[in-house]
């Protein structure tokens, strides 16, 4: 983890040096799993492509701003290929391009996401999964929906059928005891 | 943990987890360039949360994707890319954090500046203005629309949009009718534009240009990227 960390970092310095080599590397290591999280936000493979390749140009422009101080090389690169999705997913809703009825199919079909044991793919000796299991079902619930598939507070409350206060009351207690926990 | 940094990672971590609106990531994204404390903050957020994306079984990517990838780089160096609209600075500084706040402030005034000559100049007047803003806050369009006649589209920066792309102008008059388009804009100058077809607009109505194919969008809905987008104000 730390080496391909390294390797990233490197990557990165070469992009900003006007290295091609380097965004290919990145590409090579990390793109079928931005394109994963991408799919889990917007739902369409075809829409997850395109954000991932938006999402290489700008890194290729911004190389030159990461610094460790922004945190690891991978999270910056993951956080522009987010920030993408989301922004895209919120003009989609915006627009209600997809009616209603199409958008709560695809929510059920990531609902999935949620029913399989999560913590139990994350690596066992994982603070974020500890701290996660010490959560209350419905408060790990609703951030790895905003987390993994971009739901709203407003969805997320919808989808657990309880009112907007309390949606948004499990995410900022569970935040906050995660926060404690991994701190 | 002091109240503001308690206060400023519970920010960054709504911010990582999507669950700010549009304005406020941006304006979070804004202040994250000065503000070192906040910028810790999402850093930290971001690596407690990065495990999730790595688990679960990962998506193919089509075999073109990297030689597209390539192909959109070849297009920034050169001039402006299809998805990359570049914004001409009107001078050398590049543009700093705090202007888009500033900028805000600066369409707000926009907005109300207009109603005021309207009601000076006694000139006819528009049932609705929105000042259309790119994603950093900058606006570039003043759009006064007449209502059931017509609309007036009035850049109010130098921009150049890229050689292969129509600009077309859109609006949501509502939900049942869905974005509408007002036309395509042949250059970046003031144009009017027909409205004859739409309802009377209303105050917070969505205007936004996005950047189609040649000739405008294929579907009759916005397809391409947006390049600024504004809400309706009602001249008081």
């Amino acid at each position: 983890m730390s080496d391909s960390q390294q390797v990233l970092a490197a990557a990165l310095t070469a992009c900003a040096q006007g290295d091609k080599a380097g965004l290919r590397r990145i590409f090579d290591m990390e793109a079928r799993r931005l394109v994963t999280v991408a799919q889990r936000i917007l739902r369409r493979h075809d829409y997850a492509e395109e954000i991932v390749q938006d999402a290489f140009v700008q890194i290729w422009n911004k190389a030159s701003q990461y610094t460790p101080e922004r945190g690891s090389a991978r999270g910056w690169i993951y956080a522009i290929v987010r920030n993408r999705a989301l922004n895209a997913l919120r003009d989609v809703k915006r627009w209600e391009l997809m009616d209603t009825d199409t958008l709560e199919r695809f929510q059920d079909a990531s609902q999935d996401v949620f029913s399989v044991d999560l913590l139990a793919s994350l690596e066992q000796e994982s603070s974020l999964r500890r701290c996660l299991s010490q959560l209350d079902e419905q408060k790990r619930k609703s951030i790895l929906m905003a987390y993994i598939s971009g739901y709203t507070h407003g969805e997320i409350a919808g989808r657990l059928r309880v009112p907007l206060g309390t949606a948004k009351a499990w995410v900022r207690r569970g935040l906050a005891s995660l926060r404690e926990c991994m701190a | 943990m002091s109240s503001d940094e308690e206060a400023a990672s519970e920010r960054a971590d709504s911010y990582v987890l999507g669950l700010l609106d549009a304005s406020d990531s941006a304006k979070l994204e804004a202040e994250m360039e000065t503000n070192s404390a906040l910028r810790a903050a999402v850093a930290k957020s971001r690596d407690r949360f990065l495990e999730l994306d790595l688990i679960g079984s990962e998506q193919p990517v089509s075999p073109g994707l990297w030689s597209r990838i390539d192909t959109s780089l070849g297009k920034a160096d050169v001039a402006s890319s299809g998805d990359q609209p570049r914004l001409e600075p009107g001078n050398d500084n590049r543009l700093g954090r705090w202007q888009k706040t500033a900028y805000a402030a600066i369409a707000a005034s926009l907005v109300f500046a207009t109603a005021l000559t309207y009601t000076l100049v006694g000139t006819s007047r528009p049932q609705v203005i929105a000042i259309l803003m790119d994603e950093k806050g900058v606006p570039l369009v003043l759009v006064e629309d007449f209502g059931n006649t017509s609309a007036r589209i009035t850049p109010l920066a130098d921009f150049s949009a890229p050689a292969d792309r129509s600009m077309q102008v859109w609006t949501l008059p509502n939900k049942d009718i869905g974005p509408t388009s007002l036309g395509l804009l042949d250059g970046w100058r003031t144009v009017t534009l027909d409205s004859r077809s739409l309802p009377t607009p209303h105050e917070e109505q969505l205007y936004e240009i996005t950047l189609e194919q040649p000739g405008g969008s294929p579907t009759g809905r916005p397809t391409g990227p947006i390049l600024v987008k504004g809400f309706g104000k009602v001249p008081r």
